[in-house]
């Protein structure tokens, strides 16, 4: 009798795995396009404007604010590509942060609290400074209280960071209904709640390039992509990373100190993730329950979908952030489908390169049942 | 690997062939409107979905009036600036030259907005900030339709009889209370049409929820209101239909708000207070089309009520008791006329002919405290200090000529005959 049976393939080569991953991605783009077609709009002129974010016009021109545009995809860019970096350092231990929501949160709420409470302090540099590292300090705090109970008492990390981004999230909550005199972070003139922007105090300053201004936390955000990078692949710690990641027993044997790994590690994946909170408070807008975009979820999709290569997350952020923005431009002209479109895509795209890799590493075989 | 390159090429043939066919010239729009929507645009009931229809009937009018209009929509924006000024900046770069934002929590960007683009006209529902050129907000005296809708609410209750209590038990389902004058005022305006009919026989329970809408909680609130307090119509300042839905399946009444509920609670529903947003869209868009440089002259802070049709209540249904329209238009035909309103020392009720009497009394809080002197001229609220607390004193802000303002944004009391029973 012939049965079939999932087999371990050999090593394709680079050439033909990129190939099957950008099969995948075309599968589902042109699932995508079904769907689109089923709304009555026009995929391709939809998938045009997305890919164009909106720079360019009908005509073919470049429409008037086309540098805001670009402006407005590195807001989106920036913390999630930081994001997505801090988790795979926490991922490559094995070690399961999907508290990147909560641990943005309360590195916004911390770098807030600094000019909403002390105003400028010093000057503008100073400020910024100062803010940077309260939401990594505040970040990190939380994302060491769940490494250090893991190392403690073995508690799963998984559960305690997903329970710590609703602890978290109702925080915010609170401080933007709650009206009293020590909450610093409610707009002092409006009648119903509001939080105040930080910019009545602050700005994250910014290169300017004609009607272009190119924010300072972009190139912070790449030069600390540069530095995981070393940090991942060069360092003694980056390694011990790895070993733990591959086997806690391994990295015992060895003579590491494992629980010291987890808890270092996940302060600096917590602590990076907190600075994320920060460069978005700074370059966007005053705190709120959505302030992070979703990029504490997103940048789990986006680590994995790079392999936890570092370059490949910068790649991947970047495709995600304009398949994200794109997306709401093209709404813009497209009525008929929201920019919740975009999680859909987004969803469909993780599921078909997740796809590929099963074909990439297995081949289904038929064979004589023995 | 030979079959999967042709494939691509095949494929990116195809593409170019059909990018080229889509990229017709398209027809020169007379103004091209931006609207910027809290929820989806695809919603078929809700706050979003009331302000699109209000837009898109507007911008059909105007068609028909031969003006060619364009419409643009970012929707699911949340209360951020940042997303909301990334939507703004959509808009603005498609080309938008007037951009609606209907969420209160717009505010912000849409300030900083109205310096940036000086050429575009940003308008802003529910807020509070404006400028002098391009800036302005909207909302509407819906405490007028509120009153109204109160009057159906008490000819009902008086049909239904008295509670073991003594009074006339009439519930009303809450998004918050005193902290918001859209809130308070909205429960006094309704309480104040409950007494029209019942006087001090009426009582007016309250039942926040705590957010602007929440279906499950809405439902709660209005069977808490029905079952432990007895109400025998409920009355609601939240989003969905639940309140009255809950009232339909325990056999009492209620009034909804946004759009006409009947459909929802066939044997409950009586009236509710609606909006009318297209009345106001029509004429903002109007101005910004033939005269945009006035737009601010011309359309101003806009704060329409019946007189303009910006606020009415819905058709009145066959559960109202008989005499429900008559006495709702003689009411309405004095607020139409300007002869009246609801917030001042005048108290309407009806004697046994249906007819209107007025008395000349002054209004007070539910503790006791005035807040419209018998003589009109002074008006009261509570004193706040300056962490926003209530102190419990009462604070002299003017005259009659206040009391916009106070409905507005300073409001922040109950009127007596309100309980509010939020745990």
């Amino acid at each position: 009798m012939k049965r079939y049976h999932i087999v371990k393939r050999d090593l394709l080569t680079p050439g033909r795995r990129i190939v099957f991953y950008l099969l995948a991605i075309a599968a589902a783009l042109l699932l995508g396009a079904l769907l689109l077609m089923m709304t009555g709009v026009n995929p391709l002129s939809y998938y045009f404007k997305m890919l164009t974010i909106g720079t360019v016009t009908d005509s073919g021109e470049l429409s008037r604010l086309a540098y805001k545009q670009v402006e407005n995809l590195i807001k989106v860019f920036v913390p999630l590509v930081l994001t997505s970096v801090a988790l795979s350092v926490a991922f490559k231990m094995k070690f399961w942060n999907i508290g990147g929501e909560g641990q943005f949160l309360v590195g916004a709420v911390a770098a807030a609290f600094i000019p909403l409470k002390f105003g400028v302090i010093g000057n503008q540099a100073l400020t910024l400074l100062l803010m940077a590292a309260a939401a990594m300090a505040a970040a990190a705090v939380w994302g060491g209280i769940v490494a250090l109970l893991k190392v403690r008492f073995g508690t799963n990390e998984t559960l305690m960071t997903l329970m710590f981004n609703y602890i978290a999230l109702y925080f915010v909550a609170l401080l933007g209904e709650e009206k009293a005199g020590w909450n610093v972070f409610l707009d002092p003139e409006s009648q119903r709640p509001l939080f105040r922007s930080v910019w009545d105090f602050v700005t994250m300053p910014a290169i300017t390039i004609g009607k272009f201004s190119l924010s300072w936390s972009l190139l912070f955000v790449l030069v600390l992509c540069i530095l995981v990078y070393f940090y991942l692949k060069k360092t003694k710690h980056g390694y011990e990373i790895s070993v733990v990641g591959d086997s806690i027993g391994t990295a015992k044997y060895a003579g590491m100190k494992v629980g010291r790994i987890i808890v270092r590690t996940m302060l600096l994946s917590s602590a990076l993730i907190g600075l994320a909170g920060f460069f978005k408070l700074t370059s966007a807008g005053p705190l709120s329950t959505s302030l992070t975009d979703s990029v504490g979820w997103t940048g789990i999709v986006v680590a994995w979908l790079a392999k936890l290569d570092t370059v490949g997350i910068v790649i991947t952020s970047l495709l995600i952030s304009i398949l994200r923005f794109g997306c709401s431009q093209a709404s813009v002209t497209f009525g008929a489908v929201d920019s919740r479109f975009a999680d859909l895509l987004q969803g469909v795209i993780l599921f078909a390169v997740l796809a590929a890799d099963f074909v990439i590493r297995f081949k289904i075989v038929k064979k004589e049942e023995a | 690997m030979k079959r999967i390159l042709s494939l691509v090429l095949a494929a990116m043939m195809l593409i170019s062939v059909m990018l080229l066919a889509s990229c017709g010239e398209t027809e020169k729009a007379d103004i091209t409107v931006g609207a910027i929507y809290i929820g989806s645009q695809n919603e078929e009931a809700g706050y979003t979905y009331a302000h699109h229809t209000g837009i898109t009937r507007a911008i059909e009018q105007l068609k028909e009036e031969g003006y060619n209009v364009n419409l643009l929509i970012q929707d699911n924006v949340p209360e951020e600036d940042a997303e909301v000024t990334a939507a703004i900046d959509a808009l603005a770069n498609q080309g938008a030259d007037i951009i609606f934002g209907i969420s209160f929590g717009y505010l912000g960007a849409f300030e900083k907005a109205a310096t940036e683009y000086a050429d575009i006209i940003f308008s802003h529902a529910t807020g509070y900030a404006s400028n002098e050129t391009n800036f302005n907000n909207y909302f509407g005296r819906i405490y007028q339709a509120r009153y109204l809708s109160g009057i159906a609410a008490g000819l009902k209750a008086k049909e239904v009889g008295k509670g073991t209590n003594g009074k006339y038990n009439i519930g009303y389902v809450s998004a918050y209370g005193t902290q918001y004058a859209e809130t308070c005022s909205g429960i006094n305006a309704f309480t104040l049409g409950v007494q029209s009919v019942l006087g001090e026989e009426a009582q007016v329970y309250v039942k926040q929820i705590g957010e602007w809408g929440n279906p499950t909680v809405e439902r709660q609130a209005a069977e808490a209101l029905i079952n432990t307090y007895s109400c025998v119509v409920i009355g609601q300042h939240c989003d969905s239909a639940q309140p009255q839905i809950a009232a339909e399946a325990a056999g009492v009444f209620g009034c909804g708000y946004n759009s006409d509920m009947t459909p929802s609670a066939p044997n409950a529903h009586l009236t509710a207070p609606i909006w009318n947003w297209e009345v106001y869209y029509k004429f903002a868009i109007e101005t910004a089309l033939t005269d945009p440089a006035n737009f601010m002259d011309k359309v101003g802070i806009y704060y329409g009520g019946l007189k303009e049709g910006f606020v009415d209540i819905s058709p009145l249904s066959d559960n109202c008791t008989e005499d429900t329209a008559a006495k709702i238009d003689a009411v309405k035909d004095m607020i139409l006329s300007g002869e009246w309103d609801v917030f001042s020392n005048v108290k309407l009720s009806f004697d046994e002919d249906g007819n209107v009497v007025k008395t000349t009394s002054a209004l007070t809080t539910n503790d006791g405290k005035t807040v419209i002197s018998e003589d009109n001229a002074s008006y009261y609220v509570y004193e706040t200090n300056e962490a926003g607390e209530l102190t419990g004193n009462m604070t002299e802000v003017g005259g009659a000529d206040t009391i916009d303002s106070i409905i507005k944004g300073s409001m922040n009391y109950y009127v007596a005959g309100v309980t509010d029973v939020t745990e």
